[in-house]
């Protein structure tokens, strides 16, 4: 499902090269929930990004959903990003004059799909999160475990085959934390989604199927979670 | 079409800075909408004023100077002229301290009713200037504007001879857009010659009526053919070209004034600008997750462009249906001339002036929107993300 072999991304700084991924590979299969992991500058929110299609390696393959995404220009990747992936921020990120139904609908607003039927599928998808009763209320009316879930509800609204979580839990209590953790662990368990979260909260330990940890750019070891049974 | 309540919501998130940016653009529509109805007016108000069997016969080298009076006899025996009357300039103050408010001439009293024929003055009024010395015929404009009334009278004072005139005041040209103020050129004479001054022997204008519109520009060629040697050299135009002279001064403001509103208008544009690059910065993390979320490039810069378009669209639509209003209303009040309102009633924003304006505002607004929405299409979406989150 998700294939990265020898993946480099090096950055140019002014004169400097920073090397943020050295020679990455990484094989996660569909319907796994999986977390990236280590201290800050480790190179997981730019692995994230380049299996999201955000952003293109500069040495290696990334390989989603069959699709060799290197190989795409700008336009392809948005076309790439929105039929096979869902983007939930740590900072929930729903645009705020829209209300919660708005904001799940806006990614069926790049498919073909008529307003009544984009306006069901958004209902769905809030009914999925535990949220079809505040479709219509504006991000400032919700609180910040509601707004994620809002976010997860636009992820999953085009129905893509992998989500992509950045801090999920970054930014929630304890109890939103958990339950958005669990929200995303249902996901690939009931939805059969490929879940890969960038988190600093070991909490999410105990719900992912397998934890990947970076250091300094490269990948150090591959464990089993405590939703896995399975490691490296 | 499906993303338009989208780009209408984004555009309404901060409503007093779009209203007030709508209200700079409409604004400037508006006065441009104004502006664009003056040459037009102009050449209603021309055709409004000026007969096409009446000509003016003045000296080639320029209104101020004057022609020898012999010149009128000899214009009133061409062939196809039915009377003609000289206009003399007296300059006379009714306030001194105020100096000429309106143009007053000595004329003949005999041939007014049929140089001005389509002017419907009243036979008695005529009659009576002929009969009175002292007697003048006032436009209404003029009557209106000082309070004077028929039998009045009122004395002028001259501020090019050293003679105050006083006179009775018989009749009114009936017109509102009418300033003139007619009284015997013997009148005149007289005083002048009681002054020691000597008599009249020249005269400013001459005015002709010709008995077929046709016959106009052979009787113009004629009487200036018939003075090309004379020590004054005549120089022979229309009452509308004559009128379209003095506009012609006013064209230039006109010039001016569109020069300055084209300003007005490119400084609308930077303030539009000005406005669509602040609601892209602060939206630039928002952008950056439309992206993330599969919205194209091209599709980001074509929404970011409609909001400006549908801004600068809105305001303009709206400054042009106010211009659009107010001149049908003074156009309704004024009936194409009031006192009040001079010659305001004869502009009128037209359905193509209405269009053009809207043109000029989705203009500024596409010159204002393209260069924020194309910054912010081509930024990086994993590098904004870095920056903003």
């Amino acid at each position: 499902m998700i294939d990265v072999r020898d993946v480099s991304r090096v950055y140019h700084r002014g004169a400097d090269e920073v090397h943020a991924l050295e020679h990455v590979s990484l094989f996660i299969e569909r319907g796994r929930f999986v977390a990236l992991m280590g201290p800050s500058g480790s190179g997981k929110s730019t692995l994230l990004n380049l299996i999201a299609g955000l952003d293109r390696p500069s040495g290696g393959v990334v390989e989603v959903a069959g699709q060799r995404l290197g190989d795409l220009g700008e336009d392809e990747l948005a076309r790439f990003r929105a039929r096979h992936v869902g983007f939930v921020f740590q900072f929930f990120n729903l645009i705020p004059v829209l209300d919660a139904r708005g904001n799940v609908e806006l990614p069926l607003l790049l498919t073909k799909l008529g307003r009544a039927e984009r306006r069901a599928r958004a209902d769905t998808a809030l009914r999925v999160v535990g949220l079809a009763e505040r479709a219509d209320h504006k991000p400032s009316e919700l609180s910040g475990g509601e707004q994620q879930r809002v976010a997860i509800a636009r992820a999953i609204v085009t129905d893509p085959e992998i989500v992509v979580a950045d801090e999920p839990t970054g930014d929630l209590d304890a109890k939103n934390a958990v339950e958005i953790l669990a929200l995303l662990r249902d996901l690939a368990r009931e939805f059969g989604k490929t879940v890969v979260m960038v988190t600093h909260d070991p909490r999410g330990e105990a719900f992912v199927d397998e934890i990947h940890h970076l250091d300094k750019g490269v990948l150090r070891d591959t464990v089993a979670g405590g939703a896995g049974g399975g490691g490296a | 079409m499906k993303f338009l309540p989208f780009v209408w919501r984004q555009l309404v998130r901060n409503k007093l800075r779009t209203a007030l940016t709508a209200g700079a653009i409409g604004l400037a529509v508006a006065l441009v909408c104004l502006l664009l109805t003056m040459p037009a007016g102009m050449n209603a108000l021309l055709a409004d004023v000026a007969s096409n069997t009446r000509i003016v016969v003045h000296n080639e080298a320029g209104l101020v100077y004057p022609l020898p009076y012999a010149y009128l006899q000899k214009i009133r025996s061409q062939p196809g002229v039915v009377a003609a009357a000289s206009w003399t300039w007296f300059g006379g103050a009714f306030r001194e301290e105020k100096g000429v408010e309106f143009p007053n001439f000595a004329v003949e009293p005999d041939p007014l009713g049929v140089v001005w024929e389509d002017w419907n003055m009243d036979p008695q009024a005529l009659a009576d200037f002929r009969r009175y010395r002292d007697a003048a015929i006032v436009g209404r404009g003029t009557l209106l504007k000082n309070d004077w009334k028929i039998g009045d009278t009122v004395t002028l004072k001259g501020t090019i001879w050293p003679v105050d005139l006083r006179f009775r005041i018989v009749g009114e040209i009936p017109s509102e857009r009418a300033p003139h103020f007619w009284f015997q050129r013997e009148y005149l004479d007289q005083a002048l010659r009681a002054a020691g001054l000597g008599g009249l022997d020249f005269m400013g204008t001459a005015w002709v009526r010709v008995d077929d519109p046709a016959r106009v520009g052979p009787v113009m060629r004629d009487i200036d053919a018939m003075f090309r040697n004379s020590e004054a050299i005549t120089a022979s135009e229309t009452e509308k070209s004559y009128f379209a002279n003095f506009f012609s001064m006013l064209e230039g403001f006109v010039t001016i004034i569109l020069i300055v509103t084209g300003l007005v208008a490119l400084c609308i544009v930077f303030i539009a600008a000005n406005t669509a690059s602040m609601a892209v910065r602060e939206r630039i993390g928002e952008i950056a997750v439309l992206k993330a979320l599969g919205f194209s490039r091209r599709l980001i810069f074509g929404t970011l462009l409609a909001e400006a378009v549908l801004l600068a669209g809105v305001g303009g639509l709206l400054g042009a249906l106010f211009s659009l209003v107010i001149t049908r209303v003074i156009h309704a009040q004024a009936e194409g001339w009031s006192p009040a309102l001079g010659p305001l009633g004869s502009f009128i924003v037209t359905e193509t002036i209405l269009v053009q304006g809207l043109f000029l505002a989705l203009f500024v607004g596409m010159l204002s929107g393209v260069v924020p929405a194309f910054g912010a299409a081509r930024r990086s979406v994993a590098a904004t993300l870095r920056e903003v989150f």
